[in-house]
């Protein structure tokens, strides 16, 4: 049996319009990520990958070709539907978190649930709170966020992403603003996630980070260059060993 | 529904979030509604001294003048004066009023033995007592006698008896009045100011036969009115009637002709100073409002800083899924938490400020209930109209942007 199709891009292109000018910042990309795997998008900067993450991320739509997430046809939708397909399939997270500042953890990972529709959570509170324990967060519920550190903002930032049981989590550099101990746990959470099947998609211009995924695309001037299959995946041991190796000070 | 009440929750966390600047942005609205309240009380305060002290003239009052035209702003005689003759006339034939009393106003200093007062003196006969129903104090009125034989008697209000006769005894001594002494035969019981400021207790009463012979010095003089009082309240209409009747025989008006005189009744009275006092009110309760538009510019201001300030927030929220709708709202019941709370505090305020002017003045203001609604209906209006624009363009902001703005 084939297995879900979460994403599926048919000759995506994003041309933006200035005045006479033109930019294509994506052209012609076709792409399949199917449910339960962990990619990492890498790319200089101008090469697409924002622009590409915000048409996947319902945030932005494409000039030409069709977005199918989970099965819906996202082209064709209206900008309330944009947003109930974002609450109930996407989970964002950000490089700067984002998070509501003088908030409680707890309320932060509840703020999804304030915009659902369809109704099919009944206790948000319950369901927030599972979602941090997932992060390792169990005892920071109620701390406000600006109480808590980083990596422990963006975990906050990541249980939000996964309460609403969307079909793919989009990461957006979520450890550009993390030291390097602390983006290996970011990443390795990843991981863990991933192996309960969440399937991840994940933006990062630092491949130690990239190599934690299954799969790494690099894109060049809004176009796949290369599309592969990762081989020797980074663990959390590994990286950890790698960064010692990196950083002990010469003799 | 249920996603209304939980954007409420959202607003409400939001405002609880910033408290200081939540209740500086309150104040405008705070004051605004407080102005309404004290300054339309204040009006209706105002026109319920003026209805009291007019009913208080008796409810069977009418008043016969010469009719006078505005011009230019200056009221004009324009008729014949009333003349002792029309004031006979009346007397002689008038059926539905049996109480008639000419009146002869003049401002003058009445002088005591310990202290002196500019004052209203009226010259009047036995009858104004009936048709004013003013009761004595002291002594007693004088008497028609007292009147026909133009005695120096007169009856003094209880302010000029301050005035005069600090703490004695006023009956059987002097004032001067013009010159011309006259023995306080009685003082009045207190009336209390009215609301247009005339003081009805500043006032001195004297029979009209001495005040035309002693001050005018001239018996030929017209009667600045002439006050007649009904058979009863439903005998008002008819009582206008006759008098027309008899003074236009006694001016000699034509058949054709317009009156030269005009007849007032105590009704027609209350009407005229109701729509003074209510424009009064009207204009004041304006002049208030202009704070509330004030007030909620303020809350416009905050708010636009507020939605600048929070753009990354508002960005986060559209990108895990809020609608539009969902942010306006959310800004919108900001905006009208922030105005109703401020109606509300405002109401508290005015109510107090109500009460402390009436300790400090005794000028009593009844806080009156439309007072309330108005002011909290304009100010949730108020936060409705100058919280949308804000809202509109925190709702419209593009995520993309949003998310990246510093």
């Amino acid at each position: 049996m084939p297995l879900k199709k979460v994403i599926e891009t048919k000759k995506i292109s994003r041309i933006f319009k200035n005045g006479d000018i033109e930019v294509h910042a994506l052209t012609d990309i076709d792409l399949v990520i199917e449910e339960g795997e962990f990619v990492a998008i890498m790319g200089a900067s101008g090469s697409g990958k924002s622009t590409f993450l915000n048409i996947l991320g319902c945030l932005d739509q494409p000039t030409s070709g069709d977005y199918y997430l989970d099965g819906v046809h996202v082209n064709k939708l209206s900008k309330n539907q944009l947003a109930d397909i974002r609450n109930q399939k996407i989970g964002f997270i950000f490089q700067s978190y984002n998070l509501l500042s003088r908030t409680t953890a707890l309320e932060n990972v509840e703020l999804p649930l304030v915009y659902d529709r369809t109704g099919r959570f009944s206790n948000s509170k319950e369901l927030a709170t599972k979602a941090l324990g997932e992060v390792g967060l169990e005892d920071r519920i109620y701390h406000k966020t600006n109480e808590l550190s980083g990596g422990q903002q963006q975990r906050v930032a990541i249980a939000r992403a996964l309460v609403n049981e969307p079909a793919l989590i989009l990461s957006d550099e979520a450890t550009g603003n993390l030291d390097s101990k602390t983006s290996i746990e970011v990443a390795d959470l990843f991981v863990r996630l991933n192996n309960e099947g969440k399937t991840i998609l994940m933006i990062t211009h630092e491949p130690e980070i990239a190599q934690f995924a299954k799969r790494m695309i690099y894109m060049r001037d809004g176009r796949i260059l290369t599309d592969e299959i990762i081989k020797d995946r980074s663990t959390k041991e590994s990286a950890l060993k790698d960064l010692e190796l990196t950083t002990e000070p010469k003799e | 529904m249920k996603q209304t009440l939980k954007i409420l929750k959202v607003a409400f966390q939001a405002i609880n979030k910033n408290r200081t600047r939540s209740i500086l942005t309150m104040l405008g609205i705070i004051i605004g509604v407080a102005a309404v309240i004290m300054t339309i009380s204040a009006g209706e305060g105002a026109t319920m001294q003026v209805q009291n002290q007019i009913s208080g003239l008796g409810t069977n009052l009418l008043m016969i003048q010469t009719k006078s035209e505005h011009k230019a702003g200056i009221n004009v005689r324009m008729g014949k004066p009333i003349y002792k003759k029309d004031f006979e006339i009346l007397q002689k034939n008038a059926i539905y009023m049996p109480n008639l009393s000419p009146l002869l106003a003049i401002g003058a200093q009445a002088i005591g033995p310990d202290g002196y007062k500019s004052t209203m003196v009226y010259g009047v006969s036995y009858d104004y007592f009936y048709i004013t129903s003013r009761e004595i104090q002291l002594g007693s009125f004088f008497s028609d006698e007292d009147v026909k034989t133009a005695r120096k008697f007169c009856v003094i209000g209880q302010t000029i008896r301050e005035e005069l006769f600090p703490g004695q005894d006023p009956i059987g001594k002097q004032i001067r009045i013009d010159k011309v002494p006259f023995t306080v035969v009685g003082l009045l019981k207190e009336e209390g100011s009215g609301g247009m400021g005339q003081d009805m207790d500043d006032i001195v009463l004297a029979p009209y036969t001495t005040i035309q012979n002693r001050i005018f010095g001239n018996r030929k003089r017209g009667y600045n009115m002439i006050l007649a009082s009904a058979l009863s309240e439903d005998h008002i209409v008819d009582a206008k009637i006759e008098a027309t009747e008899l003074l236009r025989e006694s001016h000699k008006i034509k058949a054709n002709d317009e009156d030269d005189f005009e007849i007032m009744t105590q009704i027609e009275l209350q009407e005229i100073t109701s729509n003074i006092t209510g424009i009064l009110t009207l204009l004041l309760g304006a002049i208030a409002s202009i704070s509330l538009i004030v007030g909620g510019i303020g809350i416009m201001n905050i708010m636009l800083v507020s939605v600048t300030e929070r753009t990354r927030e508002i960005g986060t929220r559209l990108a895990i899924g809020a609608r539009e709708s969902d942010i306006l709202t959310q800004f919108l019941i900001e905006a009208v938490v922030l105005s109703l709370a401020g109606g509300v505090l405002g109401v508290v305020l005015g109510v107090i400020g109500n009460q402390i002017i009436y300790k400090a003045t005794n000028f009593y203001i009844p806080t009156a209930a439309y007072s309330i609604l108005i002011g909290f209906g304009f100010a949730t209006l108020v936060g409705i109209v100058f919280g949308y624009f804000p809202a509109r363009k925190a709702a419209k902001l593009n995520p993309i942007d949003a998310l990246r703005y510093e």
